[in-house]
Formats: structure tokens, C-alpha cells, sequence
């Protein structure tokens, strides 16, 4: 795509509001109209930043962050999309009579459900999938019956009269048919994950952005609390970013808003097709394997006693040295969920 | 084609038989109240021979669209039944295609996609898919168009592609229920031109479901006339116009005047008032009956 100069300015304009807010950031605290400790100049915040990425440690924290927002959305997916082909298409009264159940159950508060699901499932991994799962699971369920219930009729009807029936059915009109609008659902979905992400890293967890927040809090670290709460706005917006870009590719036979819906001239609409929608789909399966693996080396590493991995490459700064005693602490304390022995 | 409707032709087995087909829908009452009973066809007895275009006319609610799902294998009737080749219809299967009137492709699909989609059913190899599809998107004039999707093409171009997918996989019988329908008139006329260019080179045989009496005459070699309230077959009309029947304005003839008015006289359904409706009619129809058939 040829970048003409009405593009660039286009692109300029999209970003002059974030631009403002970090000028506005840099300055507050260096004017003084804000305590810089409680709220550290931008800069600051990058250098922490900064610190973090060049420890490898960031890098470990995203990767283990998004290994758990992909496994609770990839449960929920799991579970959602059949549900959903049963509860709209195969079986659409017990949809019916289920669906006040469903609704209510969809309004259950995530939050009161984790002391419920670390009882259930322990303090490990699947607690944290489980709830993730949970949040996520409702809007992805939600859409997939809606999708499946608004195929086009008459592509059934087209499909049926060659004899197409059952698992061919699904897999050649049904699925495609309902799959923008699960998608939908899979995308809000993957909104939700974050919220719940972040929630349950900071009540049990010894690594993950939402841990590194929590814990910078906990030790007064400021300027590395906005570095993590920085790097949880990444790790969402690429999330975001990604799975717009799969269903642009996906969804690429689907007609463009026409110029007289929009009321202006059409813009260009990259279309990456299908080497696009391979990429991310590889993207998201490479980083789902090195997330498993950085969880799994963690993990193990906190339960051998070891320290876990952060500041393993750095030298013991003071305020490194402090971290590493309270995590001691922590790991001492009942299990390797760092947070056990805070809430005294 | 000629020789269909040439009178020395001799008597084989029907390509589609009804006979004494029914189909009742039970209507449900509010509680208390008796079920009743809505007939939308009754006693249906047709024929179509091999190769011969038959058309359905009737109002709407004739129950002509509920025929075709039975041929089509996609609806049952309560009591009779429809044969293909001497074997009784028991659900769809490949020897049929259908055309539906919203085009009915499949969006995610490119046009050689959807031309292929029944070969893919049929488990044809791709290269010979490949080979098959190509063919049938030129027999409907669209090469060049293999790889565009639905949404990009025009209403017309989109039924020529339903009309390729259906011919495709090579069925012996294209069921079409209103397939021009929702085309604007131009369009329609040049898909009717189409249809019977293809029609003359596949030699497939057509059963049609319109409800405009003009169409059905211009396509058909006979006409089924259906009435409402209850759906009944009320004449099987032949239409004895000369083919090629797109060379030339065949539609302003006296013959064509004279056979769509005597269908639009069985479509009233009121025979004894017909005289007094001709003040109705178009001049030119009004005096085409004295013109042989």
C-alpha cells in the first residue's frame, strides 16, 4: 500500500492524542503539578521500562501473561463454539429454556468466582485459565448461538438439496455461515480476558504483568508499576490489534461498507487474505508455545525452591536485593504464590 | 428440442411423475380449539418428460414452491407421491439441482468456489473440478469472474452463477423456483434469452416455478396452471410457439397474446365471469383468441 502524503497525515492526526496525553505525562510531574513519586514523568516509567526489557524479564511476563489469556480464551472457544452450534442450530428449545440460566449465570461477578476457583482448582495454572475461561466463555457462547441461529436460510436450503447433511452441513454452510458473528464474540471475549488476567495475576500468581503491578505496589516501586500497567495496555492492544487483522483476512469476502452508509469517500481497506490470516494464526501459535514453556520453566523454578526468573541476569541493586528477600519470604511462606504472605 | 413437442414422438417414461400428491399442514389452534387443516396442494397429477421445460404458474400461496421442495426432496407430501425415473423421491440427491430466487451463494465463496461447491460434494478431483467449473462459468458468461466473491457481483451475474453451480455436477433435472424474480426486467429477459441457450445445450430438464404468466409462456413447453385455496393443478397448457424463441420479438406475437391470456383466464379461477373482465385485458389480447393456437 503506497503511503501518500494525505495517509501520513491521516496517521499523524490518529496518534496526536496520544502524543498530548505523554507530553502531558512527561510534564505534570516535572512541573510539579502532581507528587512526581506517585506519579513518576513518562520518561521515568520508560526507563523502568526500559530496565525491565533489558533484563529479559518483561519479556517473560508477557509471554506468561498472554499464554493465559490465549489458554482461557482457546477453553472458552473450546467450549463456547460447540455449545453454541447445540444450543442454536441443533437444539434451539433447550436454547430457549436455557437461556435465563445462561444469562443469569453470565451476570456472575468473575471476581467473586476466583477464591471459589483457586478453592476448587488450587493456586496453580488452571485456576487462573478456569477464570479467564469463564469471563470469556459467555460473549463467545452468546454470539455463536446468534450466529448460528441467522445462517442464511436458503444457503441451508441450497446445501440441503445436494444431499449435504450433519457434519458436512456444519463444516460447509453452517460454520463459515455463523463464523463473523462468533468472531465478534471471540473478540469481546478476548477484551474480558484482560480485565480477568490482570485480576487474577495480582491474587495468586509469582509472574505475569498483572503479578509485576501488583508486586512493584506492594514494594513501592512506582515508576515499575506504570512500566507493567504500560505493558499490560501493549500486550492488550496487540491482542486487539491481531485478532482484527485475522478477521479482516478471514472475513475478507464480506462487502465493505458502501460509500453511501458511511457518508464518506471508501478508504482503503488492507486485505492481508490468506497469507495474512496464516501469519497471525502462526503468530498466535508461536507464542502460545513459548508462553507454555516460560510458564512451565517459572513454575518450576518457584517450586524447586529457586528464585523465580526475575532478576536473575541483573546485578543486586538494593531495590533488587529488597525483592528478592520478600520473595524469599513469600516462597517460604506456604507456596510458591508470592502474594500469600501480604495479606498480613 | 423441436422434436419434444412434435406430436410423432414416442411415449416413454416420464422423466417426473406426481401422483395424487397431497400436502396438508395442520395448523395449530389457540387451546380448545380444533386443529384445522391447511391444504396447500390437493390431488396433484403432472408429468414432466425427459428434456422437457414445464413451468408452475399460479398466485402465490398455490402451493407451487411447496411442489418443487418435493421434487427437490426437501419437503414430503402427506399422501402421494413424486417419482424420478420410476423411483419414488425420498430426499435430495444429486440427479436434481435447484435455482432459488435470493441466488443463494455462499458469500465466503468465490464464484469458481461456488461453482465447484456440488463437485465438492460429489468428490470430484480438484483438477478435473477445476477443468468442470471453467466450463460451466463460461456457459454462463462469466469468465473472467472466477475469482471475485458474491458481494462484488451484480444481481443478474449472481444468478448466472447459481444457475453454473446448479448445472455443474451434471444433474439430469434443474429445478428453479422464481429464479428472475428479483432481477430488474432488462436482466430478466437476458437471463430468460440465457437460460434457454443453455437449456438447448445441456438438454436438461426443467421444471420452472414463476408467477408471471408471460415468462412462463416465453421458457416453456407446457404450462401447469395451479389455483389457490386449496393448491390445485388446474390445466397443463402446451405451448406450441416456434423455437428458437429469443431470435426475434416473440413476445408482441398474436400467438403469445392468445396463449397468456387464455392462462390468465384460468388464473382467475372464476371462469363464468371472465367475459365481463375483458374490458381488463390489453387491445391487443382482447382480440387475439380469433388467432390459432
Amino acid at each position: 500500500m503506497a503511503r501518500t502524503p494525505d495517509a501520513i497525515t491521516d496517521r499523524i492526526l490518529r496518534w496526536s492524542g496520544v502524543a498530548v496525553f505523554l507530553l502531558l505525562w512527561e510534564t505534570a510531574p516535572r512541573a510539579g503539578w502532581v507528587d512526581p513519586y506517585f506519579a513518576p514523568p513518562f520518561s521515568a516509567v520508560l526507563g523502568a521500562f526500559g530496565r525491565l526489557a533489558a533484563e529479559g524479564t518483561l519479556a517473560s511476563h508477557l509471554l506468561i501473561s498472554a499464554w493465559r489469556g490465549l489458554s482461557g480464551l482457546a477453553v472458552a472457544v473450546a467450549v463456547g463454539v460447540p455449545a453454541g452450534f447445540l444450543l442454536g442450530r441443533h437444539s434451539p428449545r433447550a436454547g430457549e429454556a436455557l437461556e435465563p440460566l445462561l444469562r443469569l449465570l453470565s451476570q456472575v461477578n468473575p471476581f467473586t468466582l476466583l477464591p471459589l476457583f483457586l478453592l476448587f482448582f488450587g493456586i496453580g495454572e488452571t485456576a487462573k485459565i478456569a477464570v479467564i475461561g469463564w469471563v470469556s466463555l459467555w460473549p463467545i457462547l452468546f454470539y455463536t448461538v446468534t450466529g448460528a441461529r441467522t445462517v442464511d436460510p436458503l444457503l441451508v436450503k441450497t446445501a440441503r438439496s445436494l444431499g449435504v447433511n450433519g457434519g458436512g452441513l456444519c463444516r460447509t454452510v453452517l460454520l463459515p455461515g455463523a463464523l463473523p458473528t462468533l468472531f465478534t464474540g471471540v473478540r469481546i471475549g478476548a477484551g474480558l480476558v484482560f480485565f480477568m488476567l490482570v485480576a487474577a495475576e495480582m491474587l495468586g500468581a509469582n509472574a505475569g504483568v498483572g503479578w509485576l503491578v501488583h508486586n512493584s505496589a506492594m514494594n513501592f516501586q512506582i515508576p515499575r508499576l506504570y512500566a507493567g500497567a504500560v505493558a499490560i495496555v501493549f500486550l492488550g492492544y496487540a491482542l486487539n490489534r491481531g485478532l482484527l487483522t485475522l478477521e479482516q483476512a478471514l472475513f475478507a469476502w464480506r462487502e465493505a461498507p458502501s460509500e453511501a452508509v458511511t457518508g464518506r469517500a471508501a478508504r482503503h481497506v488492507l486485505r492481508p487474505g490468506k497469507g495474512g490470516a496464516a501469519l497471525a494464526a502462526a503468530l498466535l501459535i508461536l507464542l502460545f508455545v513459548a508462553g507454555g514453556w516460560e510458564v512451565r520453566r517459572v513454575n518450576l523454578a518457584a517450586v524447586s525452591g529457586g528464585h523465580s526468573h526475575h532478576g536473575k541476569h541483573s546485578l543486586p541493586t538494593p531495590e533488587r536485593i529488597e525483592e528478592e528477600k520478600q520473595l524469599e519470604q513469600d516462597l517460604n511462606g506456604w507456596e510458591p504464590f508470592t502474594d500469600g504472605g501480604k495479606g498480613k | 428440442m423441436a422434436t419434444l413437442a412434435s406430436p410423432s414422438e414416442t411415449p416413454v417414461l416420464p422423466k417426473i411423475e406426481v401422483k395424487e400428491l397431497n400436502r396438508i399442514y395442520q395448523l395449530k389452534r389457540s387451546k380448545g380449539g380444533a386443529a384445522s387443516e391447511f391444504i396447500a396442494l390437493k390431488n396433484i397429477n403432472l408429468e414432466v418428460r425427459d428434456g422437457e421445460f414445464l413451468a408452475l404458474v399460479g398466485p402465490s400461496g398455490c402451493g407451487k414452491s411447496t411442489l418443487l421442495d418435493i421434487l427437490a426432496g426437501l419437503a414430503f407430501p402427506s399422501s402421494g407421491a413424486a417419482y424420478i425415473d420410476g423411483k419414488k423421491i425420498t430426499g435430495p440427491a444429486l440427479d436434481r439441482g435447484i435455482v432459488l430466487q435470493g441466488y443463494a451463494l455462499f458469500p465466503w465463496r468465490t464464484v469458481r468456489r461456488n461453482v465447484e461447491f456440488g463437485l465438492e460434494v460429489k468428490k470430484v478431483p480438484k483438477g478435473e473440478r477445476r477443468d468442470i467449473s471453467s466450463r460451466f462459468i463460461k456457459l454462463v458468461g462469466l469468465e473472467g469472474f472466477e475469482d471475485r466473491y458474491p458481494h462484488e457481483l451484480s444481481g443478474g451475474m449472481k444468478q448466472r452463477v447459481a444457475i453454473a453451480r446448479a448445472l455443474a455436477y451434471d444433474p439430469e433435472v434443474l429445478l428453479m423456483d422464481e429464479p428472475f424474480a428479483a432481477v430488474d426486467a432488462q436482466t430478466r429477459e437476458v437471463l430468460q434469452d440465457e437460460l434457454l441457450r443453455i437449456w438447448g445445450e445441456t438438454k436438461k430438464t426443467i421444471v420452472f416455478v414463476t408467477h408471471s404468466i408471460e415468462e412462463a409462456v416465453f421458457l416453456a413447453d407446457r404450462v401447469a396452471v395451479l389455483t389457490a385455496n386449496p393448491g390445485t393443478l388446474k390445466e397443463v397448457v402446451p405451448i406450441n410457439l416456434p423455437r428458437p424463441r429469443h431470435t426475434g420479438d416473440i413476445r408482441s406475437s398474436a400467438e403469445f397474446g392468445w396463449v397468456r391470456h387464455k392462462i390468465w383466464e384460468l388464473l382467475q379461477n372464476r371462469p363464468e365471469e371472465v367475459p365481463t373482465r375483458h374490458s381488463g385485458v390489453p387491445v391487443a389480447e382482447a382480440i387475439s383468441p380469433t388467432a390459432a393456437l
